[in-house]
């Protein structure tokens, strides 16, 4: 992450050492440091807005902090930044697994996201994982609008040797939702996982039926899938949809693309809600659970 | 309107209102440029690079016999950006084979479709070939796109490369098009596959397909994707959405590929052809009229709908019909929207005329006379009440049309206020 501070270490440097001589922290002589430090955390991906919320917090904590003369301000500065991330990453922190556990069954989860962000490849992700850990789990193929749709969430299911919902291509999507909650109370199962067809945030009608699939299947967890490689627009996605249906959590896809992951901060700064899981690759296995500090870890090492 | 739009909307303000051009005024205007451009996407190496140039320039350089200094720093930004971005590429109508590639979800098979669709239109033959045999449903995605538009479809296999060796000899169509599964550059594997894929087809174009949300990391896929196959060209998609596709600016400063097409919509027929003028605008936030114009004279005939006269501030119920007509044939109102030059602040209820509302909006206009339909200021609340009676609505259906149109109205009219020297600018530019 901090190849832009090192190429601008000059004036870092320089920096450093009138702070050390004033012994106090100050807007003037914070600047040009926090200046590099945003377009460092830009640089990692993070979107503009939420980079600069989180230097003006960093920087609201440092003024006036008085510092030893040989204090290591490269230290202390980091040593904020990592809270101040940290601190986005971890509100309204949830356990999913706990969650599951005592929840009561079944448990109809919905997963949202814009077009192309591995909805479905998530879906089938975590419902193996909830098989492994020993539930029964039911798909619901709620996107009845894009051509194959069904038929990959089918195949993913026959793989995992699981029950698949569907309807007609066209037909209405909370509908399905609610068939397969209807299915999964009848035969005792314990999970229903519905996949919605992506959706531009900006399609007011798309956005009606998702809320009408919120309305009518009243959900216990909707999640918020997006992808790692996603940069400023995963701020205003992020906001959209959780302005709509109100989301638990979200699942950032494509970790294994070469990215630094600054998209988990923006969403997570955005919709206040924790980042639950990871994708990191087209496996099944390929889904870890997310770790505030390991997150924040890359991309200070970067 | 989205911050990138509203922040460099400041910028041409700031330099519009700036008195002269000094060392000050120029780097308050670049740190401007700077923070729209990485709220665009655009990669940061590459804005520090493009500011410094601009910086320079703005600097350097006197503005030409007759031009104001301040409208001479616009022209730098967008001649900087313009340069990079190049004018975009038409793709040639002929034989041809053509090889998607693409990062995972950034849209291949949906834009393989909307491509046959294009080459179908200006009459000629495309069939396509699904080398995707990673994804479950891919074969099947595409060959329902496909049956839509009446194009054959090959590839239900489990070996790519065979898949499209045998359709090359299957197929004797006139444009073939390859779709292949998604990949990344860490991919090795898939990396080697996609160049024997190369090898194989011979392919005439090697078209990215880019997602416009893509972030920091767009330049350095492209690098690889131009590094393992050398694209000959780029494919914008989900233009429809809020972002704003800096990530392309960065993908074609690495590769020196052109943008060829933007994907603007879900159904095959949401392709446009890629207007840098346009793209510069949406990224500068300035509007493109020119485009606006042109687009609307297209698709409604000429003389059907004019906007000059609009723009001059006359602004009829049945120009607003025409209008909303227009823009639903054009796209999403909010995309059209900006498209419209800077100054406008149309309210977010205004976005959302949804083609049912836009519906009974005709019938409700069916219901009035001519004379009500050039002149609604007459239409008082006994008009109102005859004009839902006769359309079969409710009165404040038919106030909710009048309410929009004065809404609209306003906003027309604040196209030509204003300080801002729309009518120079435009000269300027050429629009």
């Amino acid at each position: 992450m901090f190849d832009v501070l090192r190429r601008k270490v000059g004036a870092f440097k320089s920096d450093t050492k009138t702070l050390i001589l004033e012994r106090k922290l100050d807007e003037k002589s914070l600047e040009k440091t926090l200046q590099a430090f945003e377009l460092a955390l830009i640089e990692s991906n993070i979107a503009v807005p939420v980079a600069e919320d989180i230097i003006s917090s960093v920087k609201a904590e440092l003024l006036g902090t008085k510092i030893g003369r040989r204090a290591n301000i490269d230290e202390i500065l980091e040593s904020a930044l990592q809270k101040a991330m940290i601190k986005v990453l971890s509100a309204n922190e949830f356990d999913f697994d706990e969650y599951i556990e005592k929840a009561e069954k079944p448990v109809n989860i919905i997963f949202v996201g814009v077009n192309g962000t591995g909805k479905t490849t998530t879906v089938a992700k975590i419902a193996q994982r909830l098989k492994k850990q020993g539930y029964s789990v039911v798909i619901a193929s709620a996107d009845t609008y894009r051509a194959g749709a069904t038929e990959q969430i089918e195949t993913h299911a026959e793989r995992l040797n699981l029950k698949v919902i569907k309807h007609q291509l066209g037909g209405d999507p909370a509908a399905v939702v609610y068939d397969g909650v209807q299915y999964a109370r009848a035969r005792h199962k314990d999970i229903v996982l519905a996949d919605t067809a992506g959706r531009m945030h900006t399609n007011v009608n798309l956005m009606e039926e998702l809320k009408k699939i919120g309305r009518v299947t009243s959900p216990d967890l909707v999640i918020f899938v997006d992808e790692a490689t996603a940069g400023n627009d995963a701020v205003e996605r992020a906001k959209k949809f959780n302005d709509a249906v109100g989301i638990d959590g979200s699942i950032l896809t494509k970790v294994d693309v070469d990215v630094k992951g600054g998209a988990a901060i923006s969403i997570a700064h955005t919709t206040g809600k924790p980042i639950l899981f990871l994708g990191t690759g087209q496996e099944y296995d390929d889904l870890v659970k997310f770790q505030p500090k390991w997150l924040v870890n890359k991309l200070l090492e970067g | 309107m989205p911050d990138l739009g509203s922040s460099m909307r400041a910028v041409v303000k700031k330099v519009v209102r700036a008195g002269r051009i000094d060392a000050r005024t120029v780097d308050e205007i670049v740190k401007d440029v700077q923070r729209a451009l990485l709220q665009a996407d655009v990669n940061v190496e590459l804005v520090m690079q493009l500011s410094s140039q601009i910086r320079e320039r703005a600097l350097k350089e006197k503005p030409p016999a007759g031009a104001n200094p301040r409208e001479h720093v616009i022209k730098i930004i967008y001649e900087t950006l313009v340069e990079i971005i190049g004018k975009g590429v038409d793709v040639p109508l002929k034989e041809q084979k053509i090889l998607m590639v693409g990062l995972h979800g950034s849209g291949k098979t949906t834009t393989v479709a909307k491509l046959a669709r294009f080459f179908q239109r200006k009459g000629l033959k495309p069939a396509v070939i699904c080398a995707d045999t990673y994804r479950p449903g891919a074969y099947a995605q595409l060959k329902q796109l496909c049956d839509q538009i009446g194009v054959p479809c090959y590839g239900d296999g489990k070996a790519p490369l065979k898949i499209v060796k045998e359709g090359l000899k299957t197929l004797k169509d006139d444009v073939i098009i390859v779709d292949t599964a998604g990949r990344h550059a860490l991919e090795k594997d898939l990396i080697k596959e996609m160049k024997d894929l190369v090898r194989i087809l011979k392919p005439d174009q090697k078209i990215l397909v880019l997602d416009a949300a893509i972030g920091q990391v767009a330049g350095a896929q492209a690098k690889a994707f131009n590094d393992a196959v050398s694209i000959t060209g780029v494919i914008l998609t989900k233009m429809d959405g809020t972002a704003k596709g800096g990530g392309a600016l960065s993908a074609v400063a690495e590769t020196g590929a052109p943008i060829a097409f933007m994907g603007t919509g879900e159904t095959p027929e949401d392709l446009e052809r890629f207007d840098p003028d346009g793209y510069i605008s949406r990224l500068l936030g300035m509007g493109d009229i020119k485009s606006l114009i042109e687009r609307a004279e297209e698709s409604l005939g000429k003389g059907e709908l004019d906007v000059k006269a609009m723009l001059r501030g006359k602004f009829t119920l049945e120009d607003m019909y025409k209008q909303l007509e227009a823009i639903n044939k054009l796209g999403p109102l909010k995309q059209v929207m900006q498209m419209v030059p800077l100054g406008m602040e149309v309210p977010d209820d205004a976005y959302e005329v949804t083609k049912d509302r836009l519906k009974k909006y005709k019938v409700i206009m069916d219901s009035m006379t001519d004379e009500e339909l050039r002149e609604p200021k007459i239409i008082g609340s006994s008009r109102i009440k005859r004009i839902a009676i006769g359309s079969g609505t409710a009165t404040e259906d038919v106030r909710g049309l009048l309410k929009y149109h004065k809404m609209m109205q306003t906003a027309m009219k604040g196209l030509r206020g204003g300080k801002f020297p729309m009518r120079k600018m435009m000269k300027r530019f050429k629009i």
